[in-house]
């Protein structure tokens, strides 16, 4: 019983985590209507940007430098390539586009910081343990929790006040009425991009912390964040918040019972709530269905 | 890792440029091609020698793929500086296995068909060894598995085309099982990686360890790519267990360490295991370097002949950058194929099979202590092992601390017992 607690709070943990990775992809996949296959390999160079500037700027410039420099590619790329793609209707353009980049990303990568491992430290102040019983709640990982709270309010305090904000919300329901409006939507979409892969950023670097920074960190984790997305409903980023949240429990709580399976039973839940409820738990009622 | 990358002229010049000047440039670009070609040093009829590698180049075990792809250029570069094989250049011939048996056995079909290569050799991951020991037996071509480590490639699944330079998960359990089993305790817990290699390792610890009356007090299999190992630390820390055996490979195995670090469990258990490579200790910040382990292949060994020179010739072409196992690996292959072609005098595949099975590789090849040789029943490189510590404040590349070089006939099964029949063609 007290490890099926433990392991259930431990999943939350995780699901923080998850989370954060899927808010960035739902902000994409919302206003610039693209699913970012890029997004994992987005992770990864930011968090390579963050091991080079490392020994000028410290763990704490590099967690902030590095996003920025990250959002700086992930302009270029909206303004040179995926905008061209805005006009063609099937979402197929834009996944084979963001597929490949995926993959040049990654062998750019490999180019290079080679293709070994490199050794990315946190500050050793984060590097323990907090309690020898709950000792799984560490340093770290409750930073990463705080991380993902402060981003996610940021985030959210940002689409309800800005004006930018309000923009991108109302682009989200009606992009046609508010370019009629006279908001320059190309500004607004990049912006929007470049805010999707600030939190892309931020996600692969706190990864980077936890896991090995290699080549091929962000193909582990971009799964469960379109999980997240698909449970939690597209177009929500509430719902994205809460996929993360759902999709980090049950697999905690599955540990219990079946370690094996703790993989395998988060796209067990998608494909439920495919059938089920295509349109996941707070999406937009049309959409998938 | 592309060779052929000559400078094509933009074709978008033709707008601006008459076609005199396009013919110069042209001209101009092939003859810097020829320039910069090395020169060879044999008549142009003398047909290369070909071995065709396969190994990743991209996945999880790309680190490990490109060491020993870089090992083996280093000797395919020293053989033809030296005149090649029997006067005939030798050619190495690299693609992409991804880690995948389909794809290592795609490409090991083009190598063969489109390519006529003479040989085969590469693989890291023992399902890739496996899918081409089979697939280069029904082409009647030699396959040397240069990294994959499951017992049946020589053991029940040998084949007679089949050999290879890397341990066997036997050989690399047995390195440092005494070590582990007398300093640390007798209830241990295996974290594994959910595939051949694992499964292998896991079960030959088992074995070893009922055997000297120990138990196992629990383990789970983490599939390939696992990122978040916490609710396995979480057993372990439930289940008490004196050694904590982690069994992954590649990144996995980084991750895994990192977390041990930050859960604090290597502090209260030791967390040992099998293998060990240069390319992991290199990806881990110093908190999460620590364990007990084997190497196949140490870069320092000062009482050792040959090595200093092969590491700092070895340097020198790569940028700083030391020899792993890996690289001794991919380099200890194309040599070994080299001596079996000579000692043939052929390059037919049954006779380098023959040439090879005892072939002894010579000091500044094996660039170990012994004589390790392809054992002839099982065809299996008996190599020494060089189990030890991880150097958790060390520098690169100074990050482990080898405790003693085991020979490899006092870790290896008798060939007796490996569970090899080999059958050779009629």
């Amino acid at each position: 019983m007290v490890l099926l607690l433990f392991n259930a709070f431990n999943g939350l943990i995780q699901g923080a985590f998850y989370a954060l990775m899927a808010l960035g992809l739902a902000l994409i996949l919302g206003l610039n209507a693209t699913i970012n296959f890029a997004h994992g390999a987005f992770m990864a160079l930011a968090a390579y940007f963050a091991f080079t500037i490392f020994p000028y700027t410290g763990f704490w410039g590099a967690l902030i430098i590095a996003p920025l420099l990250a959002a700086g590619v992930g302009f270029v790329v909206e303004t040179t390539m995926v905008r061209r793609l805005y006009t063609r209707k099937d979402p197929i353009y834009t996944l084979l586009l963001t597929f490949g980049l995926a993959l040049i990303l990654q062998d750019m990568i490999r180019t290079i910081w080679g293709a070994q491992g490199q050794p990315l430290a946190i500050p050793a102040m984060l590097n323990h343990p907090l309690s020898n019983t709950y000792f799984f709640v560490t340093g770290y990982r409750l930073f990463v929790v705080g991380v993902a709270l402060v981003s996610t309010g940021a985030l959210f305090a940002v689409l309800r006040f800005s004006r930018i904000g309000i923009r991108i919300r109302a682009g989200n329901s009606d992009l046609e009425t508010i370019a009629a409006l006279g908001v320059n939507i190309y500004l607004l979409r990049t912006i929007n991009f470049m805010i999707g892969i600030l939190f892309a950023g931020v996600a692969g670097i706190l990864a980077a912390g936890q896991l090995g920074l290699n080549p091929n960190m962000g193909d582990s984790l971009i799964m469960p964040a379109f999980v997240a997305i698909v449970v939690g409903g597209v177009g929500s980023l509430l719902g994205s918040l809460l996929g993360g949240l759902i999709i980090g429990l049950a697999s905690g709580i599955v540990t219990t019972f079946a370690p094996a399976a703790s993989e395998v039973v988060i796209y067990v839940i998608m494909g439920v709530m495919l059938v089920v409820r295509p349109r996941g738990l707070l999406g937009q009622e049309g959409l998938f269905e | 890792m592309n060779d052929q990358s000559n400078d094509m002229p933009n074709l978008g010049i033709t707008d601006h440029l008459g076609r005199r000047d396009l013919i110069k440039v042209g001209a101009g670009v092939g003859l810097t091609a020829l320039m910069a070609a090395p020169m060879p040093s044999w008549a142009a009829s003398e047909k290369p020698i070909k071995i065709g590698m396969v190994d990743p180049i991209t996945s999880i075990f790309a680190a490990l793929g490109h060491s020993e792809i870089k090992g083996a250029k280093f000797a395919e570069e020293e053989i033809n500086k030296k005149g090649g094989i029997m006067g005939r250049p030798l050619q190495l011939l690299v693609e992409d296995g991804a880690g995948n048996p389909g794809t290592t056995v795609t490409k090991a079909q083009r190598l063969v068909t489109r390519d006529k290569v003479d040989f085969l050799m590469g693989t890291v991951n023992s399902a890739s060894s496996l899918a081409l020991s089979q697939y280069a037996a029904r082409q009647n071509k030699l396959f040397l598995c240069t990294g994959g480590h499951v017992d049946s490639v020589t053991g029940a699944s040998c084949s007679w085309n089949t050999f290879r330079t890397c341990s066997t998960t036997w050989m690399l359990t047995s390195g440092d099982f005494e070590t582990l089993f007398k300093k640390f305790g007798k209830k241990w817990y295996f974290i594994t990686t959910d595939y051949a290699f694992g499964e292998s390792e896991q079960a030959d610890y088992t074995k070893q360890l009922k055997a000297a009356g120990g138990t196992v007090v629990g383990g789970a299999l983490a599939p390939v790519g696992t990122t978040d190992f916490s609710s396995y630390l979480i057993d372990v820390k439930a289940k008490k267990p004196d050694v904590l055996c982690l069994l992954l490979a590649g990144d996995d195995q980084v991750n895994c360490m990192k977390q041990i670090a930050q859960f604090g469990i290597d502090k209260k258990i030791a967390v040992g295991g099998a293998l060990m490579e240069l390319e992991l200790l290199q990806a881990l910040p110093e908190a999460a370097r620590y364990g007990w382990w084997t190497m196949e292949w140490y870069w320092n060994q000062p009482k050792t002949p040959h090595v200093a020179e092969f590491v700092s010739a070895y340097k020198a072409k790569y940028k700083g950058q030391y020899p792993s196992a890996r690289s001794w690996f991919g380099y200890a292959s194309v040599h070994a194929i080299k001596l079996a072609v000579e000692k043939a005098k052929s390059t037919d595949t049954i006779k380098v099979v023959r040439a090879m099975e005892g072939l002894v590789l010579p000091p500044e090849i094996a660039l170990q202590p012994g004589a390790p040789e392809y054992r002839a029943a099982d065809h299996q490189l008996i190599l020494s092992m060089f189990p030890g510590h991880a150097i958790p404040t060390g520098k690169y590349p100074n990050l482990f601390d080898v405790s003693a070089i085991v020979p490899g006939s006092q870790l290896a099964l008798p060939a007796s017992a490996t569970g090899c029949k080999m059958k050779y063609p009629a």
